[in-house]
């Protein structure tokens, strides 16, 4: 909470010349929506229901923002709630009277955007659900957002956020579609969109070539390679490892297996992607093959006696649980588990691991708590991290932002806040970290190298700054723009076979450990 | 080529090699028979010094005196042994035992009255500050050698994301053919100049209203189910559209973008920078989006994405460098600056150092990803 204040602080004290990043007025709405809660008290009870409504209320309807010319900067119209946090969290224009008032109004507005979608978030899947509050809420948005692509970075993405939760309250619960409109692009238009996001932001880069170092390191001296992957999609990360693998000084390149997990459907694709991959490594003479497994299709589980293993291969397994846009369906906490558990039966060398990652640090814990709404904001707050990023680097490329935007994150916010509230409604909860899950199982840390935690440093070296690495566990490097953490990778070497029982016949639940 | 020739030069100073005979003189030295008689140490004589020197004690107990006096060799003068003694005593001291530092140490006092030789402190401390400077030196090289590496890896991605997008555009162009009896066949065969043209256009449209109120028709919700949901085809539609943007051609599905070998989407993360926005735009990267984006978006997005590409990277697989690009490398070399965004050719700094490399060796590379 502390630390909130600090940045509501620092918000008001930054120059704006430039638009304050929606990672500060976010902060900063997120400490007030706090304070006006704990002013209007909790939310246990029904009589405070009416006092959320009636500050929802006024912060709808507040439609006009003054400009106070004595002052020189806009300002929210006081609600009760409001008065002490509005003079922090309003931007002051800054020495250019133009660019300031024109910042300043879109940082008002920005902010107001937070409050509606957290409002809209609350009433949808909150403690008092209040599913027609969501739907005005939610038209409220959508006038002031005006239509897709327009409008600035943030209005973007709380149009995103917006459709999102109203999927959820269109499409109704256990959607397929995970709850929001869904889109169909067509292949080339998301493999572009794809392409661009790779070279706009290192963290895709970032996951894969971390787990190569850590697989080409622990199997440094073998002539026979095996991969065993978890969700192959279009192999991208095994083109590096190719290439590695293809030119280590010094001796001629190993055998490489690649093993694919397959689910029911999705044979044909996997198999495209291990012919490109054979193709790739033939243009590089390096030995490869590529085989499939396929992952129960009832109960999701996977198998070890499913691959096929060979005498005297070193066998790792990859788990790579990058945000993609089907992704949350699929990725179930048994195929997961089962995966990883798998890594024991296998006798796996290591298993590398990459996911995302959560907040800011410690104490985004309290302040956001679980549940559908601080799930709602967590999400919030790393898209919007991932839009300053890409802000950041790319300024003036704002249509190729927009695209990468609306084809490639729009979707995963959909996923993930579909996810969420899915979640939520299993009261299954989920798993929040693989890598705290390995830890309760047993599995034991392989550090990262210094050529590893090297080679990352480079890799965003070439961004301009805000992005950073950072050596979160003596097996992990998180990478992250400015305090907010995105993805992180981690190496991790199974226990030994004795420890873990059979994963057959466990429910979902029963990997959890809360 | 002319420091090579000048170490030759120096080498054969050096060695002293005169066309002249040695002499044999009576006492068993070998004197060269230059203006300026030099000693030649061959190997017996050596030999013998190592003698002295060993039955002395060691190279910091003798002396120039006393292994004169031990070898007994008429003509060798204390001049002659006491700069072979020095260089002894150098050629020594890497392979000294850490054992040996202690005794090493305690002769400083000795040695002190050698002129010869310099002082075991300085040299005590040099070799720390040589160590250190090793060290230094070592981590400089790792580094070097995991930019190297990386600078590998992320081209072997983007060569692969590459042929992703290759593979889809070609089924694509084989889908439409089918659907649409062949007739895009022209189209797939556009070249740089055939678009250049429509993009310029495109770019110059931008403002016009018309433009806008396409987009915002694109853009409407329903409008975009119905497009999206198809896989991309080539309907009624989107000839609307490119006759209102007077780019008949984009209907294309599949250009081949690879017609120089260059990867328009290709690169380092950073170093596609964001150039300025008055360049011209490659069209090969405009090919690409073509390809991709339905044509209600594209018609918006296309030249400003093009704009993200449009200073290709040096590092083209193939090496190949265009006249333009290597201008471009020349200009920037000097502002290694990350930061500097007006600059039209930012690259990061890392990108710059490691395209002398890559430069340096187009044509390894060819084979390798030949």
């Amino acid at each position: 909470m502390e630390v909130a204040m600090e940045e509501a602080n620092d918000f008001s004290r930054c120059t704006f010349s430039t638009t304050a990043t929606m990672d500060d007025y976010f902060a900063c709405a997120l400490n007030n929506w706090e304070q006006s809660v704990a002013d209007v008290g909790p939310f246990s009870s029904s009589a405070d229901a009416d006092d959320f409504h009636d500050l929802v209320e006024s912060i709808m309807f507040a439609d006009d923002v003054d400009y106070d010319p004595s002052i020189g900067h806009f300002s929210l119209p006081q609600s009760p709630s409001y008065n002490s946090n509005t003079s922090t969290c309003t931007p002051v224009a800054e020495e250019d009277e133009h660019t300031g008032t024109a910042t300043a109004y879109n940082d008002a507005k920005g902010l107001r955007l937070v409050h509606l979608l957290e409002a809209a978030a609350e009433a949808l899947g909150g403690v008092h659900k209040c599913p027609d509050l969501a739907r005005v809420i939610l038209i409220r948005l959508r006038e002031l957002l005006g239509r897709g692509d327009e409008g600035t970075s943030i209005e973007r993405l709380a149009g995103h956020f917006t459709d999102a939760l109203q999927g959820l309250l269109d499409g109704g619960r256990m959607s397929l579609h995970d709850g929001a409109r869904h889109h169909h692009y067509n292949k080339m238009e998301v493999l572009t969109a794809f392409q661009l996001l790779q070279d706009m932001s290192p963290i895709t880069k970032f996951g894969h070539f971390t787990a190569n170092q850590a697989i080409l390191e622990a199997t440094a001296g073998d002539r026979r390679i095996h991969v065993v992957d978890f969700e192959i999609a279009e192999g991208v990360q095994w083109a590096s490892l190719i290439q590695a693998l293809a030119s280590r000084p010094g001796m001629s390149p190993p055998h490489l297996r690649i093993t694919a997990m397959i689910r029911s459907g999705g044979s044909r694709s996997t198999q495209e992607t291990g012919r490109r991959l054979a193709a790739f490594a033939a243009s590089l003479g390096q030995p490869f093959s590529f085989s499939q497994c396929r992952i129960d299709a009832n109960s999701e589980r996977f198998r070890a006696a499913g691959v096929k293993v060979v005498q005297g291969e070193a066998l790792v397994m990859n788990c790579a649980l990058h945000p993609t846009t089907a992704a949350a369906r699929r990725r179930t906490i048994g195929s997961v588990a089962s995966f990883l558990s798998g890594s024991v039966d296998l006798g796996a060398r290591v298993v590398t691991l990459v996911e995302e990652e959560d907040g800011e640090g410690e104490e985004t814990e309290e302040e956001q708590g679980k549940g559908f709404v601080g799930r709602f904001m967590a999400e919030l707050g790393r898209y919007s991290a991932v839009w300053d990023s890409l802000e950041a680097e790319f300024p003036t490329q704002g249509q190729a932002r927009a695209v990468v935007e609306r084809v490639i994150l729009r979707p995963r916010i959909a996923g993930a806040i579909g996810h969420a509230y899915r979640a939520e409604e299993e009261e299954g909860g989920q798993v929040e970290s693989w890598g705290e899950w390995m830890v309760a199982m047993g599995f034991g840390r392989v550090s990262i190298s210094c050529f590893n935690h090297c080679q990352a440093k480079l890799l965003l070296g070439l961004f301009k700054g805000g992005y950073k690495v950072e050596e979160t566990a003596m097996n992990k490097l998180v990478l992250g723009w400015k305090t907010r953490r995105l993805l992180s990778a981690s190496v991790w070497k199974p226990p030994l076979p004795v420890h873990l029982p059979v994963m057959d016949s466990f429910e979902d639940s029963d990997f959890l450990f809360d | 080529m002319f420091p090579s020739k000048k170490a030759t030069t120096m080498n054969s100073s050096s060695h002293e090699r005169p066309p002249s005979v040695c002499v044999q003189g009576d006492s068993g030295l070998v004197l060269t028979t230059d203006p300026k008689p030099r000693l030649r140490w061959t190997v017996e004589l050596h030999d013998r010094f190592v003698d002295a020197v060993t039955q002395l004690g060691g190279p910091d107990k003798a002396t120039p005196k006393t292994i004169m006096r031990v070898m007994g060799v008429k003509g060798l003068t204390l001049y002659h042994l006491k700069s072979h003694l020095q260089k002894f005593r150098l050629g020594k001291q890497p392979h000294k035992d850490p054992n040996d530092h202690n005794s090493f140490r305690n002769s400083t006092v000795d040695l002190h009255r050698n002129a010869a030789s310099s002082s075991m402190m300085g040299r005590n401390m040099n070799e720390n500050m040589h160590m250190m400077q090793m060290e230094v030196q070592r981590r400089l090289h790792e580094q070097l050698e995991v930019q190297k590496l990386l600078q590998m890896r992320i081209e072997a991605h983007g060569k692969y994301m590459q042929s992703i997008l290759d593979r889809a555009c070609k089924a694509l162009a084989a889908e439409s053919m089918v659907n649409s009896g062949g007739s895009f066949k022209g189209p797939a065969m556009a070249t740089d100049s055939q678009l250049g043209a429509p993009i310029k256009e495109l770019s110059s449209s931008m403002s016009f209203p018309s433009l806008q109120d396409l987009h915002l028709y694109g853009s409407g919700d329903q409008l975009d189910h119905h497009n999206l949901d198809h896989s991309f085809n080539f309907s009624p539609n989107s000839s609307a559209e490119s006759i209102i943007l007077g780019k008949s051609k984009r209907h294309s599905p599949c250009i081949n973008v690879n017609v120089n070998g260059r990867s328009p989407l290709l690169g380092w993360g950073g170093a596609l920078g964001p150039s300025s926005v008055d360049q011209e735009p490659s069209s090969k990267c405009d090919q690409l989006l073509h390809m991709a984006l339905p044509v209600i978006e594209a018609g918006i997005e296309v030249n400003p994405m093009a704009n993200v590409y449009e200073t290709k990277p040096m590092l083209s697989l193939d090496g190949t460098l265009t006249a333009a690009d290597e201008k471009k490398y020349d200009g920037s070399s000097s502002s290694a600056l990350k930061h500097d965004r007006p600059s039209p050719q930012r690259r990061a700094p890392l990108g710059m150092e490691m395209i002398s490399p890559m430069m340096a060796m187009p044509q390894a590379r060819n084979l390798s990803y030949g």
